[in-house]
C-alpha cells in the first residue's frame, strides 16, 4: 500500500514537469510583453526596459524556466502585476468564497442526483423515465449563461427574494443570504448532465450477474437496488466526482462573475483581462498539482468502497 | 428520428447559410431599434432612447469656420456641388420584424440562422480537430505502445492534470482574439477524452486475430492502422464527435460571453446572448429567447442523436 | 482620473517591487493556518471514516474561517451613519504614489489630504487649500511655488509612529514628490512631476545606476525652508502646475509608515484625512470609518451658485454640521453592470454613481425618473464629465495618415460617414453628448461656443463626395473604393475586447464605412496588445478615451503636441502650426488670450482630422433620499467628507 503510494507520487513528477513546461511555454513564449501592460498610460522606452528588468522577461528563456521552477518550489510567485499582492495570498483568500459556493453545490448536487438517478433506474423502461430523461437533455442543452441571465433577473431583481449579489466576511451570513441563489442555480444546471451519467452507471451494474442472483434470491427491487447496486455504482460515480473535484477550486467563474463572489474563478478572469500571468500561472500549476494529488485519492477510496480493489 | 430530422434541418440551414441563400444579408438594418417581434400586440408603446439627447441637442452656436487652415479649402465649393448631387436614400424601417430586431434594428431571425452558421462551425470544426487529434494520438498510443505510449500518456496526463476551464483560459489569455483562435483553443484542449477511447480501442484490436492475419499478408503498419483498424473504431469517433459539437457549441456561448468569442463582423449564438443579458433588463427578450431556443433545440437533438448513436453501434452501453 | 473606467477596469495598473520582499510563501500561509487548528495535513492516511470525515470538515471550516478574516462584525450597530455603494472597477491598492486607477485614488482621497483640493460646490472647479494655508501664487514668472502648510494636522494614529502623535510637515510632502520618481515605486503618475521639478530627474537617474533612490539627498528643486514651508522650483515656467497638488498622488505621506509597511504599503494606508482603512477584502470590499484624529472641516459657502438647487440643497443639508458626518463607509468593486444596478434598486446601496447605459430607460424613461424611484424619493444628478472618447488615426501610416490634401479628405470623409448620431442614440442610448472639441466642458479653456457639427456629423452625402472628389472610387466594382493610385483601400479599426460598447462600436464604424463605401474591418486586441501596438504606431485606427488628470484644456491638446509623439501623443500628430501654438499657451497664465491659443489648436485638429471625436461623457447619478450633501464633483469620483445620512428616513425605508 504505502509502495503503491509512493510509485504513484513518483509517477507524478513527469507529469508535473510537463505541467510546468506547458505553462511556461504558454507564457513566456506565446504570451505578450508584460512591462506594457503594468507601464501605465504614459510609458517612455525607459520606464518599459526598466521593469523588463525587474521582471526578467529580458533574461533568456533557460533562466526564465529556471526562476518559474523555483518560484513552483518555493510556493512563492511573488506578487500579482497588477495588483502588488501576493499571489498566495491571492489564491488563499479567494478560495474560500468559491468553496462556500461550490462544496455545498457537489454535496447538494450529487446527492440529489444519486437519489433521482436510483429512483429514474427503479422506474427504467417506463413513460416516467422516457419523459424524465428526455427534460433532462432538454434541460443540459440550454446554455449555463441563458440560466443565469435569467434567473438572476428574475429572482434576484424581479422576485426580490435573494439579494443580487453582496459578500460579507461572515461565514455563516455568506452562506445563508449570499450563496442561495448561486447554489440553486449551479445544483439545478448540473442535476441533468449529472443524473443522466448515473442513471447509466446504474443500469450498467443492472446487466451484471450479481443482481440476477440476487434476485433470485427474492430480494425486492428496491433492496437490490440501494444494497448491490448503489455500492457498486458507487466507483463510476467516485471516479466522477474525482474528476470534477479539482475544478471545485476554480468554481463556476460565471457565478462569481455574476453575484460578484470574490472568489478564484472571479480571480482568474480578471487575470486573463488584465494579462496577470503571475495569478494564472501559479493557480494553474497548483491546481494540477492538487488534481493529481486527488486522482491518487480516489485510486485509494475505491479500496474502501470496494475490497475487491487491489494495489499493484 | 426527431432528433435527426432536426439536426439535418440545422445543418441545411448552416449550408445554405454558409452558401448565401439565406441570411447574406443580416447585417441590414431592416428595422428600427429594438423592433419588437411581429406577433406581439402592435400596441406596444415605444420608448426609444432615454429622451435624453433631446435636452441635449439644443440649437447650438454658429459652426466654427475653418476654412483658413483647411487644406481641403481650396475645393469647397467643387466639394459642395458634388455632394448636393448625391441623394441620400430615403430609408423606411419597418415597426416589426418576425422575431424582433437588435440595437441596430437588424432581424434577429436572420441574426440567429447567420449565428446558428457560425456556432455550428465553431463546434463542427474544433470537434473534428480535436477528434482528429484524439484519434491520431490515440491510434498511435494504443497502436505502438511501449515508448510512444509513454510519451502521449504523458502528454495527456499534462493535460488532464489542468482543470479543462482553466486549461482554455490559459490558452485564451496567451492567443490573439478570432474565429480561428476559439477553434484553436477548443480543438487543442479537447482532444484528451477521444485519445482515451481511442487508445483502449487500438490496444484491443492491435491483438485482434484480423490484425494479426493482415499483418501475415504483409499489410505495413500504416496500412494496418487505419485501413484495417479505423473503419473499426468508427462508431467511438462519431459518438466523440457529436458529443464534443454539443460541447464546444456551448463551449462558444461562455467564450463569447467573456470577449473572447468571434469577431465583431461575425455573429455567432454566444454574441448574440451576450447582448442578450442587458436587453432582458431593458424588456428586449426576443434576441435572449431566439438564440437561447434555437441553441436549445440543437443540442437537444444532437445530444438524442448521440445517445441513439450509441445505442445503435455500441450495444454495451446504454 | 486616469483613462476612463473601462480602460481602468482592464488596466488595474498598480506597481510592483523589484523583488518581491521576504515572501510568505503558500507553505508558510499554510503552516499558520494549519497550526493552531489542525495536527497534521493527514488525510491521505487511511483512517476510519468518521474520523477522516470530521477533520476534513475541521480543515475546511478552518480554512474558510482564515479566510474570511478575523473581523466578523455582524453588521454595523444601530444609529451609525453608514454609506454603501459600488465601484464599477476593481481598486488596485491604497498607496497615493502608487496607483493612478480613478477608485483607488477616490479612496485614497478621503485618507490621504492633498496640498490643495477643488472647492466642493464651485463650477467651474475651483483651486482651495487643503493642508496648505493657501493657494500659493506664481513666483518669479511661473517658475516658483511656495507652499505654507497648515500647523496642527495629524496623521491618524498608527503602530509606525510607536504612540506618538505625528504631525505632518513640509518634509512629508517632499518625500512623496521623491517618492513618485523612484523608480522602485514604478508610481503610474510619475510623469506629474517627471522634466519639471530642478533636480528631481538626476536624483531619479542616479536611483537608476544605484539602484537605490537616496531620499536623504536633497533635490535642489525641492526646499524644505522650515517645518512648514516648502518651495518648489521648476525648469520651466508652468502655470498647471498647481493642479497636480490637488491629486492624491502627490498627498504627503509618513516615511515611517512606508518603510514600516514596505512590503504592502498598497494595504497601509495612514492619512491626515477624514476616513482610514479599516478592512480591506481585495477586489470585494473597502470598509472606511471616521478618522477619530481629523481635525474636522465645515462646507465652504462662498463659491456656491445660490440659484443652483443643488448647491441650496447641499448647504440646506450641511449648514451647520461638522465634516466629515458619516461613520463608516463600505465599498463594493462590482464590475458586472446588472448586479451592480440591481443592488441599488433593491436598496442595498445608497448610491449608485454612473448608472450603466444600458438600464437608463429603466431609471429615465423619456428623461424623466422613473414612477417607482420618483415614489421611493431617489435623487438623480446628471453630470457632462470632463472625459472624451475619440479614434485616432495613425498619422504615420501610409494609408490614413499623412497631411496632403487627399490623405486629409481620406479621414474627413470617414470622420463625416460615421453615424455619430447612431453612436449616441443606440450605443449610448442617449445618455450622452456629442463632443465638439478634444476640450470637454468642465475645464479650463473649455469653449461652449464652439461648435465643430459641421465637420464631425454624419453627414454620408458630403463624405461620399469628399472621396470622389479625391479619387477614392470604386474600379472593380465590388462596392468598395480603392485608393487613388488604384491598390485596395482596406481599415483596420484596432478596438478593445470584451464589453459590449466596444462591440457594438465596432459594428457601427463597419456599417458606416460600408455605408460610403470604404472597407473597414475590426479587430479585437487584448488591451496589454492594443497598449503596445497604440505606442508601437501599429494601427491604422483606433478607439481611446481621455479623462482629465487636471481641468486644463492643456491636459487634453497634449494628446496632438507633436513631441510627444508615440508617448502620450498616440496618433503621432506632428504639426509645426499645432506645436507652436502649444508651446505658446504653455507659457501662459489662465487668460483669454490663451483661449484664443486652444481654439486655434482644436480647429487645426479639425482641419487635418488626426482624431475622429466621440463623445463628452455624460453619468446618471442616483441616490437616496437619505443620502445628504451629495453633489457630484466633476474632478472627484465621490466626496464622502461632504455626505451625510438621514437616519430617521433611512430606518423608514427599511422598516415596511
Amino acid at each position: 500500500m504505502t509502495a503503491f503510494i509512493l510509485r504513484r507520487l513518483w509517477q507524478m513528477v513527469p507529469t508535473l514537469a510537463g505541467v510546468i513546461l506547458l505553462v511556461f511555454f504558454l507564457f513566456n513564449w506565446v504570451g505578450g510583453d508584460p512591462a506594457l501592460v503594468l507601464a501605465g498610460k504614459v510609458a517612455d522606452p525607459a520606464t518599459i526596459a526598466n521593469i523588463r528588468r525587474q521582471l526578467g522577461v529580458d533574461q533568456p528563456y533557460w533562466v526564465q524556466l529556471w526562476i518559474f521552477v523555483k518560484q513552483v518550489f518555493t510556493f512563492d510567485f511573488g506578487r500579482s502585476w497588477s495588483t502588488n499582492e501576493e499571489v498566495a495570498h491571492v489564491i488563499l483568500t479567494r478560495i474560500g468564497p468559491t468553496l462556500t459556493i461550490m462544496v455545498p453545490v457537489m454535496l447538494i448536487g450529487t446527492t440529489l442526483a444519486v437519489l433521482f438517478a436510483v429512483l429514474v433506474a427503479y422506474v427504467r423502461g417506463t413513460l416516467t423515465d422516457r419523459i424524465v430523461m428526455i427534460v433532462a437533455t432538454t434541460a443540459m442543452s440550454v446554455s449555463f449563461l441563458v440560466y443565469i441571465i435569467v434567473f438572476q433577473w428574475l429572482f434576484g431583481f424581479r422576485f426580490g427574494i435573494f439579494p443580487v449579489q453582496g459578500w460579507t466576511d461572515d461565514f455563516w451570513t455568506n452562506l445563508t443570504r449570499y450563496a442561495p441563489l448561486p447554489i440553486i442555480l449551479a445544483v439545478l444546471v448540473g442535476l441533468a448532465p449529472e443524473l443522466r451519467l448515473y442513471r447509466s452507471f446504474f443500469l450498467e451494474e443492472l446487466e451484471q450477474d450479481y443482481v440476477r442472483t440476487a434476485r433470485a434470491k427474492g430480494l425486492s427491487e428496491a433492496r437490490v437496488l440501494l444494497r448491490h447496486v448503489l455500492r457498486n455504482a458507487l466507483i463510476p460515480i467516485l471516479t466522477n466526482i474525482g474528476i470534477y473535484l479539482p475544478g471545485l477550486f476554480v468554481g463556476s467563474f460565471l457565478l462569481e462573475v455574476f453575484f460578484a463572489i470574490p472568489g478564484l474563478g472571479r480571480e482568474i478572469i480578471g487575470a486573463v483581462n488584465r494579462s496577470d500571468f503571475p495569478v494564472i500561472k501559479a493557480v494553474t500549476v497548483y491546481l494540477a498539482m492538487f488534481t493529481m494529488l486527488v486522482n491518487l485519492l480516489v485510486d485509494l477510496a475505491y479500496r474502501f468502497v470496494d475490497p475487491r480493489v487491489t494495489f499493484r | 428520428m426527431a432528433s435527426l430530422t432536426v439536426v439535418a434541418f440545422f445543418v441545411a440551414l448552416m449550408l445554405s447559410s454558409a452558401l448565401g441563400f439565406v441570411a447574406h444579408d443580416w447585417s441590414a438594418e431592416v428595422g428600427i431599434s429594438y423592433a419588437p417581434p411581429a406577433f406581439i400586440a402592435a400596441g406596444a408603446r415605444e420608448t426609444t432612447g432615454a429622451g435624453l439627447e433631446t435636452a441635449a441637442a439644443v440649437t447650438g452656436p454658429k459652426p466654427v469656420d475653418i476654412s483658413d487652415v483647411d487644406p481641403l479649402a481650396p475645393r469647397y465649393a467643387e466639394w459642395r456641388e458634388r455632394a448636393g448631387k448625391i441623394e441620400s436614400v430615403r430609408f423606411h424601417p419597418s415597426a416589426t420584424l418576425p422575431l424582433g430586431g437588435d440595437k441596430w434594428g437588424r432581424d434577429v431571425l436572420k441574426k440567429t440562422i447567420k449565428g446558428s452558421e457560425v456556432s455550428i462551425t465553431v463546434g463542427l470544426v474544433a470537434a473534428l480537430l480535436a477528434v482528429a487529434l484524439g484519434a491520431v494520438f490515440g491510434a498511435t498510443a494504443g497502436y505502438w505502445g511501449g515508448r510512444v505510449d509513454d510519451m502521449f500518456e504523458w502528454l495527456y496526463n499534462v493535460f488532464t492534470s489542468i482543470p479543462y476551464i482553466l486549461l482554455i483560459l490559459a490558452f485564451a489569455a496567451v492567443l490573439s482574439r478570432g474565429l480561428a483562435t476559439i477553434i484553436l483553443i477548443l480543438g487543442l484542449t479537447g482532444w484528451t477524452g477521444v485519445y482515451r477511447l481511442m487508445r483502449a480501442e487500438y490496444i484491443k484490436h492491435a491483438g485482434r486475430e484480423y490484425v494479426r492475419a493482415a499483418q501475415a499478408i504483409g499489410a505495413s503498419h500504416a496500412a494496418r492502422m487505419f485501413r484495417h483498424i479505423l473503419p473499426n473504431t468508427g462508431h467511438v469517433m462519431l459518438v466523440q464527435l457529436s458529443q464534443h459539437v454539443v460541447q464546444f457549441i456551448k463551449a462558444e456561448v461562455i467564450l463569447s460571453f467573456l470577449g473572447l468569442g468571434v469577431p465583431v463582423s461575425m455573429v455567432s449564438w454566444g454574441t448574440m446572448l451576450a447582448e442578450a443579458q442587458e436587453e432582458l433588463v431593458i424588456g428586449k427578450w426576443w434576441q435572449l429567447v431566439a438564440a437561447g431556443t434555437s441553441m436549445a433545440v440543437l443540442v437537444t437533438a444532437v445530444s438524442l442523436l448521440t445517445d441513439a448513436m450509441r445505442d445503435a453501434l455500441d450495444p454495451r452501453l446504454r | 482620473m486616469s483613462i476612463l473606467p473601462r480602460i481602468n477596469l482592464i488596466a488595474g495598473y498598480g506597481g510592483r517591487n523589484s523583488k518581491p520582499p521576504a515572501g510568505i510563501g503558500l507553505l508558510s500561509y499554510l503552516r499558520a493556518l494549519l497550526k493552531s487548528k489542525t495536527p497534521r495535513l493527514a488525510i491521505i492516511r487511511p483512517m476510519p471514516s468518521t474520523r477522516l470525515r470530521v477533520r476534513a470538515a475541521a480543515l475546511l471550516a478552518c480554512m474558510v474561517a482564515a479566510v474570511a478574516g478575523v473581523a466578523a462584525a455582524a453588521g454595523p450597530a444601530q444609529g451609525l451613519k453608514v454609506v454603501r455603494f459600488a465601484f464599477r472597477a476593481v481598486e488596485t491598492g491604497f498607496d497615493p504614489q502608487r496607483v493612478d486607477d480613478l477608485y483607488s485614488s477616490a479612496v485614497n482621497g478621503e485618507i490621504f489630504e492633498s496640498l490643495l483640493q477643488f472647492d466642493y460646490l464651485a463650477r467651474p472647479v475651483r483651486l482651495m487649500p487643503q493642508v496648505a494655508e493657501r493657494v500659493p501664487e506664481p513666483e518669479e514668472g511661473g517658475l516658483v511655488y511656495t507652499f505654507h502648510l497648515k500647523q496642527g494636522v495629524y496623521f491618524a494614529d498608527d503602530p509606525a509612529f510607536r504612540g506618538r502623535r505625528r504631525e505632518l510637515v513640509a518634509g512629508d510632502a517632499v518625500y512623496a514628490l521623491k517618492r513618485l520618481r523612484d523608480p522602485r515605486n514604478r508610481a503610474p503618475y510619475a510623469w506629474l512631476v517627471e522634466n519639471r521639478i530642478v533636480g528631481l530627474d538626476e536624483a531619479h537617474d542616479a536611483a537608476v545606476q544605484s539602484g537605490a533612490f537616496d531620499y536623504d539627498a536633497p533635490v535642489a528643486g525641492l526646499q524644505v525652508l522650515d517645518r512648514y514651508t516648502l518651495r518648489i522650483r521648476l525648469k520651466r515656467p508652468d502655470f498647471n502646475f498647481l493642479y497636480i497638488f490637488t491629486m492624491p498622488q502627490t498627498a504627503p505621506v509618513a516615511r515611517e509608515v512606508i518603510e514600516a509597511y514596505a512590503a504592502d504599503t498598497m494595504a497601509h494606508p495612514v492619512g491626515t484625512g477624514p476616513f482610514r482603512l479599516v478592512q480591506w477584502v481585495r477586489r470585494s470590499k473597502i470598509v472606511l470609518e471616521r478618522n477619530p484624529v481629523y481635525r474636522g472641516d465645515v462646507l465652504e459657502t462662498a463659491y456656491a451658485d445660490p440659484k443652483d438647487p443643488i448647491d441650496q440643497r447641499v448647504i440646506r443639508e450641511l449648514t451647520g454640521k461638522r465634516l466629515p458626518q458619516l461613520d463608516r463607509v463600505e465599498l463594493y468593486p462590482i464590475e458586472e453592470e446588472q448586479p451592480r444596478f440591481l443592488a441599488f434598486m433593491n436598496g442595498e446601496h445608497d448610491l449608485l454613481q454612473e448608472t450603466p447605459a444600458a438600464y437608463i430607460n429603466q431609471v429615465l424613461p423619456g428623461g424623466h425618473l422613473a414612477p417607482t424611484l420618483a415614489r421611493a424619493g431617489v435623487g438623480f444628478q446628471r453630470e457632462v464629465a470632463p472625459s472624451i472618447t475619440y479614434d485616432l488615426f495613425q498619422m504615420e501610416n501610409p494609408v490614413v495618415g499623412g497631411y496632403t490634401p487627399s490623405q486629409v479628405a481620406l479621414r474627413r470623409a470617414m470622420v463625416l460617414g460615421h453615424d455619430r448620431g447612431a453612436e449616441i442614440a443606440i450605443v449610448r442610448r442617449g445618455v450622452d453628448v456629442p463632443a465638439q472639441s478634444p476640450v470637454p466642458p468642465g475645464v479650463v479653456g473649455y469653449d461652449a461656443g464652439f461648435n465643430s457639427g459641421a465637420e464631425q456629423d454624419f453627414d454620408p452625402a458630403r463624405a461620399q463626395a469628399l472621396l470622389d472628389l479625391y479619387g477614392f472610387v470604386d474600379r472593380d466594382g465590388d462596392g468598395f473604393r480603392e485608393r487613388p493610385d488604384g491598390s485596395l483601400l482596406v481599415i483596420d479599426y484596432m478596438h478593445s475586447t470584451g464589453g459590449q460598447t466596444a462591440r457594438a462600436l465596432a459594428e457601427l464604424w463597419e456599417k458606416s464605412m460600408r455605408r460610403i463605401g470604404i472597407r473597414l474591418v475590426p479587430r479585437a486586441v487584448q488591451f496589454s496588445d492594443q497598449i503596445r501596438d497604440r505606442k508601437a504606431g501599429k494601427f491604422m485606427l483606433a478607439s481611446a478615451a481621455w479623462a482629465a488628470d487636471y481641468p486644463d484644456a492643456q491636459n487634453f491638446l497634449q494628446l496632438l503636441y507633436g513631441p510627444y509623439s508615440g508617448d502620450s501623443n498616440d496618433s503621432r500628430f506632428r504639426l509645426p502650426a499645432y506645436d507652436r501654438l502649444y508651446e505658446q499657451a504653455l507659457a501662459m497664465p489662465d487668460s483669454p488670450e490663451r483661449n484664443a491659443l486652444y481654439r486655434e489648436m482644436c480647429r487645426l485638429m479639425l482641419a487635418y482630422a488626426p482624431w475622429r471625436l466621440g463623445i463628452d461623457r455624460v453619468f446618471v447619478n442616483l441616490y437616496r433620499p437619505w443620502v445628504l450633501g451629495y453633489k457630484k464633483h466633476p474632478m472627484y469620483h465621490i466626496s464622502l467628507r461632504f455626505l451625510d445620512v438621514d437616519l430617521a428616513l433611512q430606518q423608514a425605508a427599511a422598516g415596511p
